[in-house]
């Protein structure tokens, strides 16, 4: 298996991945809906149906895990990654228990799959019912006993299947089967963290590492000013101080890895926090967190400086691709007829 | 101050001049119930990010258009170019860029 063919399955086809590292809860009682806006960054305006893509913060504003919250009849879905299982649901009962709230772990009991790609829609749309072709982005609904719902980090038509485990199996064999005819491969992590690099998603487990707020990560859009969260008074102190740094796209002439210096001028102004080739482009992808004197796209005098090697770097506005998925309708197109009609380019240059 | 400095520091200046336009309009057109401080350069215009819809893309084809003279007739160009908040400052910078060249 290689990381190239992967990524080519998610860009161009339909990719298959166990979402093993995303990990299910529900919230549920008559507090729960208070406990919740406590612990979240943003605004809890979320209605049947709908996706909220939010953070859970540490009380030093920085990122602890990355989420999706739901709400679903009466109760509450949050599918979080990062941490481990363990660690979220600690997070949670330390922040959430109390008169009126419930947590529930739902990872022993129930199993998500995830399905991406520009022609992801119609394969689902083939093995669970067409409806779901018409599912807008960041909602979800109920196929029967399961929760299917369309998100996705990579910058092509994404989603998740939520079942119970023990009809996962006889699920991901009918995925299988019906996916021959959209030549489906089953990737790994690391093609979905490559993918969200492109598509300038955010990362838990890469940048998500750094000590640093959603001001400096630039995730203010996860983030109300207008009420008290686990973590609001060191991100208001953070705001008031200003921050001295700022997450920014680069592209590389050569290899570069996470904690290399980035200079200008032959002076330090930041590190690369997240890397990754990108056969799409032919070049290296790469965030780094910046002085924000220079964070800014347009900068072609960048170099990289790691392991004896210096590489030329340059800033751009993310992200770095033009998805097929811009270019796909489920009203026009089909996999089986791709090779009929024109896409554009991966990458404008 | 080298000249390649004054040139950068100039097209900064010139960016972060655009980008507080681009942040009004969103604000003050589109409604985004932001402050201008809020809304990060690369965020996302549509699904997440700052949430636009559809018919916000086309009051936004339209201000492009008359506040900053950007037009964008192509869908797919359209689709490509207005990704983020940043891609928008590109477009506009690009194209003013562009006017300022001599034919």
């Amino acid at each position: 298996m290689s990381l190239a063919e992967d990524v080519a399955a998610v860009r161009h086809a339909v990719a298959l991945s166990r979402l093993d590292h995303v990990h299910h809860f529900r919230i549920r009682g008559d507090g729960a809906y208070d406990a919740l806006d406590r612990l979240l960054p943003s605004a809890l305006r979320i209605r049947d149906g709908q996706l909220l893509h939010t953070l859970l913060l540490t009380e030093d504003a920085h990122p602890f895990a990355e989420a999706y919250l739901c709400w679903d009849d009466e109760e509450f879905v949050l599918l979080a990654e990062g941490p481990t299982a363990e660690a979220i649901a600690g997070h949670l009962r330390r922040h959430l228990e109390g008169p009126g709230v419930e947590v529930e772990d739902r990872g022993r009991s129930h199993a998500i799959l995830g399905l991406d790609g520009p022609y992801a829609w119609e394969l689902l749309g083939n093995v669970v019912e067409p409806e779901v072709i018409g599912l807008p982005y960041l909602t979800f609904y109920h196929p029967g006993d399961a929760i299917c719902y369309r998100a996705g980090k990579t910058g092509e038509f994404g989603y998740g299947v939520i079942l119970p485990r023990e009809r996962m199996a006889d699920f991901e064999r009918h995925v299988r089967a019906e996916g021959e005819a959209f030549d489906l491969r089953e990737v790994g992590l690391d093609a979905l963290d490559q993918c969200a690099l492109e598509n300038w998603f955010f990362n838990i487990r890469r940048e998500g590492r750094e000590p640093v707020t959603p001001i400096e990560l630039q995730l203010q859009w996860r983030v109300s000013r207008r009420k008290e969260f686990v973590g609001s008074d060191a991100l208001r102190r953070r705001r008031e101080e200003g921050a001295r740094s700022r997450l920014t796209c680069l592209l590389a002439d050569g290899p570069v890895s996470v904690g290399d210096a980035v200079l200008l001028d032959g002076g330090s102004v930041g590190r690369i926090v997240n890397a990754g080739f990108s056969d799409s482009r032919g070049e290296w992808v790469a965030l780094a967190l910046l002085d924000v004197a220079w964070a800014y796209p347009g900068i072609e005098a960048f170099t990289v400086h790691g392991g004896g090697a210096t590489v030329a770097a340059r800033s751009v506005s993310p992200p770095v691709l033009v998805n097929r998925s811009l270019g796909v309708s489920p009203q026009l197109h089909s996999y089986a007829t791709r090779h009929e009609y024109a896409s554009a380019p991966l990458v404008r240059r | 101050m080298t000249p390649q400095d004054a040139t950068l520091a100039g097209r900064i200046a010139e960016r972060e001049a655009v980008l507080a336009r681009v942040r009004a309009l969103l604000i003050q057109v589109l409604g985004v119930q932001r402050e201008p401080d809020e809304i990060d350069p690369d965020t996302p215009l549509f699904g997440s990010g700052l949430g636009l819809d559809s018919i916000d893309a086309v009051e936004l084809v339209v201000n492009l258009q008359e506040r900053f003279g950007v037009h964008l007739s192509d869908d797919a160009m359209l689709r490509a170019e207005l990704r983020t908040v940043n891609t928008l400052v590109d477009l506009i910078v690009a194209r003013g860029r562009d006017a300022r060249e001599p034919r």
